[in-house]
Formats: structure tokens, C-alpha cells, sequence
């Protein structure tokens, strides 16, 4: 016997297993939106599950931080939305009955998890739903509750482990930025201590840098070169270029660019010493080569600056021995020995070279190391000494003296100078009688107002007879003679008639030469030599009288000097 | 009987039995190819006529993925594969109707087994094309409903393929209702409840 199940039994239990299988739909679901790392997605996978739960329509979601989501229906319009949002201060985080404008029946179910609340599934319905579709509800809202706090949970752990993942990257990066400079450190420091001087630094920083490296001095002069191309004429900037360079490299504290080079200076306090240079045309220097290049000058500074002592040193020492020599208080024994202590041949013929700057107000530290300079670049001779004015160079070599005079002029930003050099010294005692030669021969260019030139004793003419004789009262007597009255009118009116007459007599008695060079009209030049004639009581056309004028001028320029250089 | 015996689906510890329906769950192409090709790769193995409809690619495409020391040219030649794009099946003509899909696995089904012998058929489809805006489309769950009645006609197994990115909750849901089994992570979920055709016509009629 069979038994037929009738129709409301066959139909309850159709019902019962739509139940059943929407139930076992979300747990399903369930598994789909916690496997799911957004937000959004959840959201949405909740909402457009609700319409398939029953006979109820979705509203919207509400988020405690995100606000309305896949608002819908009667969720569209703001006002409901807002008045939705009021009655959930009552609601709390339990859910409940919500009256929505225009539906017969709504409710919010909370989106609950043990992680805490996260907001409410809205939902309205024309006629309050069925317990299983209202349990159906409950469920997909605590379902989705869940998978909001899992994707939650989630995305912490992932920002962690990116927050992680990035400390870590940076401390990589520190480490390793570290390590380069420890390595950049333990080079240069080895090359201090090795003592490899601006050659071993310029390969140090080549090695750590693969770029050439100049070492520049404070001008701009090249002491050091590594690398390819080195250029057979080394560039120079212009004294207002490099001092700019250099002004700005010092207030950025740091390496700058400039012209397809990186300089890095290297400094003792406010003191620039030099510079060391990066050749990059391409503009690539790095981090790590910029810290190669600090590194690299620090370590050329404390070279520099041992390299300054060490001269410093030794031309106080050379200056002493000169002063000594020249004021003639050492034997040559002693003279030799102090030589040679400073690894200096004394036994070599020497000159003494008086240089005296034309300008008065110059620096005298700065025109005497302009003279040290020259005198190095041109091998006249390294054993210097300074005086007011005046600086002193013991030369074992003759020179083209002009154009040693030219160099120190290239050297020093005071202009002009003069350059007397004195009789040859086969011995230490006679150098006193050499610097006198040099002196005069300075000052002499002084008393006949010469433009700036360089004079050999030697080359003195009747000014060396003149200062060699012996009494000079005579001499004094024979240029009185001749030029008293004009000197005393000279001095009375401040007047130029003696100086007029000594060009007019050594331009070879030529009118227009000799007004040329006093830069007066001839006529002004024709008067004052008539008036040389009046006050003198000399007749200039006879050739006796014009002789014996033109040496009493060089005996009185030669008295001149020679009180001068006294002085 | 060779058809009557459980199969294995390709991933380890998954078999099904002939006249499954599945409705296989993945998000994003690469899951769908790490459920899609091992399911291809042990039919052809097993010598089981493979027929499935992709989507998202061409045909031509899956059957370069397939590779893994199978034949491929001999599985086509010997029309063990077959595929097809949705374009020429699901949509043909440009809209989809249940009568005419459920014909076309008749006409490609049946006389794989009556004709050409095969003990077993393994069916995939892509479901994706479901979301285009064509006539038709909205009887998707009825129409996985209606397979449940041509599934065990034959020895064969029907694997639909859903992408989680793409479908609501809402169709979500009814898929699970109309597929006796639920393939989701690497795992099989029976539903012992879900609707015959008839029964999820009249609940929904």
C-alpha cells in the first residue's frame, strides 16, 4: 500500500525546503563574504541577497563609519535617510522596528560581530515578512557583521605588515646607507693615516666615486688629478667666478654643482684651504657620492691645513735665516749650517731681490705670499723675508726681471710694484752689501718717479759711481751748487722745476718728448725751462752747464736714495 | 560500468559522481583556470569526451593552457574537446532561451555517448555572459533549474562556473538552490535540499 501525500502536505514541505536551502544559501554566502577582503563587496553581497530571503526589499546599509550604502528604494532620499539615522540613537546597537515614510513595516538588523557593531541592514516589506524570512534577515545581517570584521581585521594586518615591510625597507636602506659611508670613512681614513697626501685622497674619492677628481688649491690651481681626460691645460675660473663658487659651496655646507662639476671645499674654520672637484658632466652625482665627496674634503682640509702649517714653518724659519744674513749677524758657518738645517743650499751665487709695492696701502701679508707665489712659479728662489713695504728674496738664478716683476703684478691684486736686485753674494757676508744694491736700486726708481720697472744694480750707470763714492758730503756739495736755488724754490712753491728739468735733460734735451712724458704743453714746458734759467742763473744752451745739471740731478736722486733706503 | 563510477575533478580529494550539477565558485580568471583546467586535464586523461563553453577568452586560448602532456590537436581531432564560445551556444542568435540551450547540450552530448562512444562527459560552462544586457539572460536561474532534468540522462557530470566578482547576492542564492553541489574553495558542499525543477517552478511561479 502506497501513500500519496495530499497537496498542502506536498506543498508545506516544497516550502519547508526552499527554507531550508535558502538557509543553507547563506551559509554558503557566508563563506563567500568572509573569504572577501572589501568592504564594498560584502556590502553589496548582502544587499542583493535580501529580495531573495522573502517578501522584502532592501533599503540600504549603514555604516557607524562609512554612512549609506547601496541606498535604494525609499533610502534615495536624504530626509528619510536622516530620519532613519534618529531613530538609531533609540535603536542603539540591538536593531529593531523602523518607521520609514511611505512602508508599511521596516527594520534595521544590526551588523554585529564579536569585534563590536558596525551598523545596520535596513530593509521594508509591504506586510510585516514571515518568521523564517525574518530570521533569514538575522542571519545574513550577522553574517555579514562577521565578514565585515574579518575584512577589517584583515586590512590591519595587512597595513601592519606593509607598515612592517616599509620600517623594514628603510632600515635596509639605512643600514646600508651606513655601511656605504662606513666604507667611504675606512678609505679616506686610511689614506690619511697612510700619509698619501692630495694624490692619495684624489684616488680614494675616484675609487669610492668612478668619476675624475681634481684637488684645486684656494685660486683654483690644479694639485692633484684621477681619472681619464685629464685636460692638457687645466681650466682656471676667474678670481670673481671661483669666489663665488667658493663663497656659495661654504654657506650650503655642503657640495654644490657648477659648470659640469660638483666642489666640495675644504675648509679650517672661515678659511678656505682648497677644493676638491668632481668632474660631472652629465649632472649624475648621487647621494653617495655627494657623501664621498664631504668625507673626501674633510680629509683633504686636514691635509691642506698640515701642508699650510708645514710652509708656514718653514718661511718663518727661511725669513729669519734671511733677516739674519741680510743684517749680516751670522758667520758663514753658522749661515751654511742654518741653510742646510732647512734643506736650502746657501753655497750657490746669490742675488738679493728687493720687491716694493707701488701702492702704499696694500696688504702686506697678502703682497708678500703674491711674491712667495711668483718667486716659486718662476724659480727665482724660495727663501723669502717681508719688511714694511717691502719684500726680500734670496735668488740663485739670474731672471728676466721683468717679467718676474710682471708675475708678481699677475699675483697681487695691489697693482704695481718695483723690483731692485742687488749685486752677486759668493758668501753669506755679503749679502748685507747685496740688499743695499737691491734697495737702492728700488729706491731709486722711486726718486726719479720711474714708472714701475726692474733695476739690476749693475745696471745703475752713474747712479752706482755715484752712490759708491765715498764722501757723500761732497756730492751733496756739487748738486746744491747746481741746484740750490731751484730745489729751495721747488720746496717754497711745491713747485715741479727740478723733476722738469731732469726730464727735459734725459729726453735728450728734446722739447716735445719731454712735454709729452709730463703730460704739459710745450709751451708750459718752453716757460718753465725759462724759468729754471732766471732762478739758476744757468744758461741750459751751453753744453757744459747742461752736463753738470744733469749730473747734480742723479747725484741728488742718488742722495736721495740712498737716505731713503737708510731710512 | 566505467559511466557509474565516481570521477575525480582534478583537485586533490575532489571527486564527483556522474549526474552532478555543480556550481563551481572562483574569483578572478586565474582561479577560474585552476578550476577549469585540472577538471579538463584528468577528463581527457581519463579519456572522458570533454565539452565546455568559455567567455572571458577564446577557445583556442584554453586549449593552449590545457597542454600538460596531452595531445591537444588529437583530443580536437578526435572530437574528445570540444569547445565553444558563448556566442555560439548560450547566445546564440543573440539572446538566450532555456529550450534551445538545453537542445544544444542534446545534440552534443547525446551522440557523444550513442555515437562516439564515450563513457563519460565532463560539461563546463563560463557563466559570465549572464551579465550582458541580451534578451533572455534574466532566466538564468531557471534554466540552471531545468539542467537538473537533462543532467542525469547521461553519464556525465555539469560544472558552472561563476565568477564571485561579478554576481549579487540575490542570484547568489538561487544558484544555490537550483545546484544540488557547491564547489567553493577546494571544497564540495551538497545542498540536500535543494528545489527539482518542478518544485523551484512552483515556488517560484
Amino acid at each position: 500500500m502506497s501513500i500519496t501525500p495530499s497537496p498542502e502536505h506536498l506543498n508545506t514541505d516544497i516550502a519547508l525546503r526552499d527554507q531550508l536551502s535558502s538557509l543553507q544559501g547563506l551559509l554558503v554566502l557566508s563563506m563567500v563574504m568572509t573569504d572577501s577582503t572589501d568592504d564594498h563587496h560584502i556590502v553589496h553581497l548582502a544587499a542583493t541577497t535580501v529580495g531573495s530571503l522573502g517578501d522584502v526589499r532592501m533599503c540600504g546599509i549603514h555604516l557607524l563609519d562609512g554612512g549609506w550604502q547601496e541606498a535604494t528604494g525609499p533610502c534615495q532620499r536624504s530626509e528619510i535617510r536622516a530620519d532613519i539615522e534618529a531613530q538609531f540613537v533609540v535603536l542603539n546597537s540591538t536593531g529593531g522596528a523602523l518607521a520609514i515614510q511611505g512602508e508599511r513595516w521596516g527594520w534595521a538588523y544590526p551588523l554585529r560581530s564579536p569585534q563590536g557593531h558596525f551598523g545596520s541592514l535596513v530593509v521594508c516589506a509591504d506586510a510585516e515578512p514571515d518568521a523564517h524570512a525574518q530570521f533569514l534577515l538575522r542571519v545574513l545581517a550577522q553574517q555579514t557583521g562577521i565578514a565585515l570584521a574579518n575584512a577589517r581585521l584583515h586590512g590591519r594586518e595587512r597595513s601592519s605588515a606593509e607598515e612592517l615591510r616599509a620600517a623594514n625597507t628603510a632600515l635596509a636602506e639605512t643600514v646600508s646607507a651606513l655601511e656605504r659611508s662606513t666604507a667611504i670613512h675606512d678609505r679616506l681614513t686610511r689614506v690619511a693615516l697612510a700619509g698619501e697626501g692630495q694624490q692619495g685622497i684624489a684616488q680614494a674619492v675616484h675609487e669610492l666615486t668612478d668619476h675624475a677628481i681634481a684637488v684645486e688649491d684656494r685660486y683654483g690651481n690644479l694639485l692633484a688629478w684621477v681619472g681619464p681626460e685629464r685636460p692638457d691645460s687645466y681650466p682656471k675660473q676667474s678670481v670673481a667666478d671661483r669666489a663665488a663658487v667658493l663663497e656659495r659651496a661654504r654657506a650650503d655646507g655642503q657640495p654644490i654643482a657648477d659648470a659640469g662639476r660638483l666642489y666640495a671645499i675644504a675648509s679650517a674654520g672661515i678659511d678656505v684651504l682648497g677644493a676638491l672637484v668632481l668632474i660631472d658632466p652629465e649632472g649624475t652625482a648621487g647621494p653617495h657620492t655627494r657623501v664621498a665627496m664631504e668625507h673626501g674634503a674633510t680629509v683633504l682640509a686636514m691635509e691642506l691645513a698640515r701642508l699650510h702649517s708645514l710652509a708656514e714653518s718653514e718661511l718663518r724659519l727661511g725669513g729669519d735665516l734671511v733677516e739674519q744674513l741680510l743684517a749680516g749677524t751670522l758667520d758663514d758657518t753658522a749661515a751654511h749650517a742654518r741653510a742646510h738645517a732647512l734643506g736650502y743650499d746657501l753655497e750657490r751665487p746669490h742675488r738679493v731681490v728687493a720687491v716694493g709695492s707701488i701702492d702704499a696701502t696694500a696688504d702686506h701679508d697678502a703682497f708678500f705670499h703674491a711674491v712667495r707665489r711668483a718667486a716659486s712659479g718662476a724659480g727665482v728662489g724660495t727663501l723669502l723675508a717681508a719688511g714694511t713695504g717691502t719684500v726680500v728674496v734670496l735668488s740663485d738664478a739670474d731672471q728676466d726681471w721683468n717679467k718676474f716683476r710682471e708675475a708678481i703684478d699677475g699675483e697681487a691684486a695691489s697693482g704695481a710694484c718695483r723690483v731692485g736686485v742687488g749685486g752677486l753674494c759668493s758668501r753669506p757676508a755679503e749679502y748685507p752689501r747685496s740688499f743695499e744694491e737691491a734697495r737702492l736700486a728700488v729706491h731709486l726708481q722711486e726718486a726719479v718717479g720711474s714708472h714701475a720697472t726692474a733695476t739690476t744694480y749693475e745696471e745703475l750707470g752713474v747712479y752706482q759711481l755715484l752712490a759708491e763714492v765715498a764722501h757723500a758730503n761732497g756730492v751733496e756739495q756739487f748738486a746744491l751748487r747746481w741746484l740750490g736755488p731751484l730745489l729751495e724754490y721747488d720746496d717754497r712753491r711745491n713747485a715741479e722745476l727740478v723733476d722738469s728739468l731732469s726730464l727735459y735733460l734725459e729726453c735728450g734735451r728734446s722739447l716735445d718728448v719731454a712735454a709729452k712724458a709730463l703730460s704739459v704743453h710745450r709751451s708750459t714746458l718752453k716757460y718753465r725751462l725759462q724759468r729754471i734759467g732766471e732762478i739758476s742763473g744757468h744758461d741750459l744752451g751751453d753744453p757744459d752747464t747742461s752736463f753738470n745739471m744733469q749730473l747734480a740731478i742723479r747725484a741728488w736722486h742718488t742722495l736721495t736714495a740712498l737716505r731713503s733706503a737708510n731710512r | 560500468m566505467a559511466g557509474t563510477s565516481s570521477r575525480s575533478l582534478g583537485m586533490p580529494g575532489v571527486s564527483v559522481e556522474p549526474g552532478d550539477h555543480l556550481c563551481a565558485f572562483y574569483t578572478g580568471q586565474q582561479e577560474r583556470d585552476d578550476v577549469m583546467l585540472p577538471y579538463l586535464r584528468a577528463g581527457l586523461h581519463a579519456g572522458d569526451k570533454c565539452l565546455g563553453i568559455v567567455d572571458s577568452n577564446e577557445p583556442a586560448s584554453v586549449m593552449n593552457d590545457v597542454g600538460d602532456g596531452i595531445d591537444v590537436d588529437a583530443c580536437v581531432e578526435s572530437h574528445q574537446l570540444e569547445l565553444w564560445k558563448s556566442t555560439d551556444s548560450y547566445l546564440r542568435d543573440g539572446k538566450f532561451t532555456i529550450d534551445r540551450m538545453i537542445e544544444f547540450w542534446e545534440e552534443t552530448v547525446g551522440p557523444a555517448v550513442r555515437v562516439d562512444g564515450f563513457d563519460f562527459v565532463r560539461v563546463f560552462g563560463e557563466m559570465t555572459w549572464s551579465l550582458r544586457d541580451m534578451p533572455g539572460v534574466e532566466y538564468l536561474a531557471e534554466y540552471e533549474s531545468e539542467v537538473n532534468r537533462f543532467v542525469p540522462k547521461y553519464p556525465q557530470v555539469i560544472v558552472c562556473l561563476y565568477d564571485l566578482r561579478d554576481f549579487g547576492g540575490g542570484l547568489l542564492m538561487e544558484l544555490l538552490k537550483t545546484h544540488p553541489k557547491v564547489l567553493l574553495g577546494g571544497l564540495v558542499f551538497e545542498n540536500p535540499h535543494y528545489l527539482s525543477p518542478d518544485e523551484y517552478r512552483s515556488v517560484r511561479s
